[in-house]
């Protein structure tokens, strides 16, 4: 088998071992069922093998890291969720949440499978050891920023149940409001560090790299308003004692820019910054 | 009352034989006045026993908690006549003015294996997936070991029986879930709260409930314990009752204890609400907004139920906690017929052994009835063969005795690893005893 077939082969495999990963969280989550609790790690660790793998073989296949494309950079996002929770699970031996987490990589990599292509060429400018640092950095931030909304959205559903005194699913499966916050926060923190260092490199490197940047460009805005945003909540934390619900709705609303910006404004707004 | 029908679904009572004898009192057939009459220490457990053990039983446990006082033992025979032993406990404990034999309940064979591993299971207590009774079992077995009253039966079904507990809590959600106010209070803490012992709790009035769900906040390791009553005196006591370090909280200075504390339970007598949203608000600044969980379990409520509009502040009542409480034991009602598969199972497993522990003795015995006949008839005839062939001779015959026992034996082992058919395995037994002469051991050594 040749390696681009491989590549072909997993590029398929890659969404279905997502959609049993998800069903087996799932069914662990909502269906309470005893004995599919001991396969739950090992697909785990089996899916993110395997997606290392992918990713490596399509580096060697079309000779790049696959982050030059939208498709490309969201296989790689997938991936990175998937190991940052497979960390908090072999750490915290909590497994309770991973069907909301994972649910987003299986998204990320089933929109990346169906539209990826297979580039061999590419612009040279995308070759360049910045672009890499840039890029990397943007992962680590994005990454943290879905863990953080993930976390955050969990808070708000217990947050309400306790409120309101009806308990369901979430109230007997999570763990408790202090520890998700604690989790959404560290990943905020976390987040908001890497998109300086991304946003750092980018404002440096781009316009000395595209004939074409601007600072209206559609992405960096959108990428700038999710910074703004978690400058000013991490301030509002210090200054004004903000915590709990109003931070977790604050990491919701970044993560809904960062969609955005990844989906609609990447590939529907031309700009310099999309690569589609 | 006696009671043997309470046996798996499957089979008749017949299937499941065996000379286990139990009786006993508990929350279903007796009152308090009369179960506390009943209860028995350790040490006249032991007494119990020893003069139980050798007159009506060979082997015998005997559980005595709050709720029970049963005694479980292996009869000689079948005729063992409960009365006798009703009237022993009750003269045992001198209890004859209050306690009648009516107050007891009786079962036999497989309805006392049942009753005690639904016991065990916690399906018989008071409060439903009773957690402590399985311990409380266990150490009513490790009591008759360590007086020697135990045999190979009783550890048998002590190991049964703790199994049925380990399963029922690892397979069942029948432990799951606050069934008493004070505790709901501190499991909802345990929700909000990551970890107790950086908390710190205020209990404002001393009544019982609220000292009592500071009890559980301790023994979940709460960090700091204040107490706020309208008499000092009356707050140091309660501390000191704790067993916990504390501090006294002047009722005077409620606001500012109310801004540094994490949990607050409020047990007063109050007319008016002694917590307002107004307060909490300006608390809450105070505190940087951080989580406040008000336990208000006074009645009339002491705690504005509005407070609960204000951000990161959860306040429960009397009402919300009951509500939290009725569910949990619905909740574990629904799970009784998961432990009652359970409790089945155990008992099949259990019979198993028992119905084949009754085996291996007469198979031994009869495979040595037929070689000793075959040595004999050898013996007897040996010379009219040529020595070449006598060796030839010893095998043959040995390779059909060896063979004509073959199915019998086979049979047999199957029947009692079905477990079953305990009737039917003890039939076979006494038909081959009797057909070819196998005297009983305890019989012939009489």
């Amino acid at each position: 088998m040749n390696i681009v077939a491989l590549v072909d082969v997993l590029v398929v495999v890659m969404p279905v071992l997502y959609t049993v990963l998800v069903g087996i969280y799932a069914a662990s989550f909502f269906g309470n069922v005893p004995s599919i609790e001991r396969f739950k790690t090992p697909l785990l660790i089996l899916t993110v093998v395997c997606h290392v793998l992918y990713i490596g073989v399509r580096t060697v296949a079309f000779d790049h890291l696959p982050i030059t494309t939208v498709f490309e950079i969201m296989t790689m996002l997938a991936a990175c969720i998937a190991i940052a929770y497979m960390y908090i699970e072999v750490r915290t031996k909590a497994s309770n949440t991973g069907f909301f987490i994972l649910l987003l990589a299986f998204v990320f990599q089933t929109v990346s499978s169906v539209n990826i292509k297979d580039l061999t060429e590419i612009a040279p400018i995308l070759r360049s050891r910045l672009l890499g640092f840039h890029v990397s950095t943007a992962l680590l931030g994005y990454t943290a920023i879905s863990l953080s909304a993930v976390y955050g959205f969990l808070y708000l559903m217990l947050y309400r149940e306790i409120k309101s005194s009806r308990f369901g699913l979430i109230y007997n499966r999570l763990p408790n409001l202090e520890m998700l916050e604690k989790m959404s926060s560290k990943a905020e923190v976390f987040g908001f560090a890497m998109l300086t260092v991304a946003i750092s490199i980018g404002l440096i490197w781009l316009p000395r790299a595209f004939e074409n940047f601007s600072y209206f460009d559609p992405k960096l805005i959108g990428t700038m308003a999710v910074w703004i945003l978690y400058a000013i909540s991490l301030a509002a934390k210090r200054r004004f004692g903000w915590q709990g619900r109003k931070m977790m709705i604050v990491s919701l609303i970044a993560f809904g820019f960062v969609f955005l910006s990844m989906t609609v404004i990447n590939m529907y707004m031309s700009g310099f910054h999309s690569f589609y | 009352m006696r009671d043997s029908s309470v046996v798996p679904e499957s089979v008749t009572p017949s299937e499941f034989y065996m000379n286990l004898l139990s009786i006993g009192i508990s929350h279903n057939t007796a009152s308090l006045d009369v179960r506390e009459k009943m209860w028995m220490s350790n040490e006249e457990a032991k007494e119990a026993l020893k003069q139980l053990h050798g007159k009506y039983f060979n082997e015998a446990m005997l559980v005595s908690t709050c709720n029970r006082t049963e005694l479980y033992g292996l009869t000689p025979d079948t005729q063992v006549d409960d009365s006798q032993l009703k009237k022993f406990l009750i003269d045992f404990k001198g209890a004859g003015d209050t306690v009648k034999p009516e107050h007891f309940y009786g079962s036999f064979s497989g309805g006392a294996i049942s009753h005690l591993f639904k016991v065990a299971a916690g399906i018989d207590s008071m409060v439903i997936g009773d957690i402590q009774i399985l311990n409380q079992v266990k150490e009513a077995f490790n009591l008759s070991t360590e007086i020697g009253v135990m045999g190979p039966v009783m550890n048998r079904l002590m190991q049964a029986t703790l199994h049925v507990g380990k399963r029922v809590r690892t397979e069942t959600s029948i432990c799951e879930g606050a069934v008493s106010v004070s505790y709901a209070a501190v499991e909802l803490a345990s929700k909000i709260f990551a970890d107790l012992s950086k908390k710190s709790a205020l209990l404002i009035g001393a009544g019982e409930t609220g000292e009592l769900t500071m009890k559980h906040l301790i023994g979940k390791g709460i960090g700091n314990v204040k107490v706020a009553n309208r008499t000092r005196e009356k707050a140091e006591a309660l501390i000191a009752s704790l067993g916990q370090n504390g501090n006294v909280v002047d009722y005077e200075n409620l606001q500012e204890a109310l801004s540094t504390v994490h949990i607050v339970i409020t047990s007063v007598n109050s007319p008016a609400y002694i917590v307002q949203p107004e307060h909490v608000r300006s608390v809450m600044k105070q505190r940087s907004n951080n989580p406040l969980f008000i336990i208000d379990i006074s009645v009339p409520r002491s705690v504005d139920p509005s407070c609960n509009k204000v951000e990161n502040v959860f306040v429960y009542d009397m009402d919300s906690l009951s509500a939290i409480v009725d569910k949990n034991v619905e909740k574990r009602k629904a799970e009784i017929p998961k432990v009652t598969t359970i409790v089945r199972e155990e008992m099949v497993g259990f019979f198993k052994w028992h119905n084949s522990l009754q085996i291996g003795p007469t198979i031994h015995e009869l495979t040595e009835a037929f070689e000793s006949i075959r040595h004999q008839e050898v013996e007897k005839n040996i010379n009219r063969f040529k020595p070449e062939d006598r060796e030839l001779v010893d095998m043959v015959t040995k390779r059909i005795v060896n063979k004509i026992l073959h199915q019998p034996i086979t049979n047999l082992r199957n029947g009692a690893q079905n477990g079953a058919h305990g009737t039917e395995t003890l039939n076979r037994i006494k038909a081959l005893r009797d057909l070819f002469g196998i005297e009983d051991k305890e019989n012939h050594d009489s």
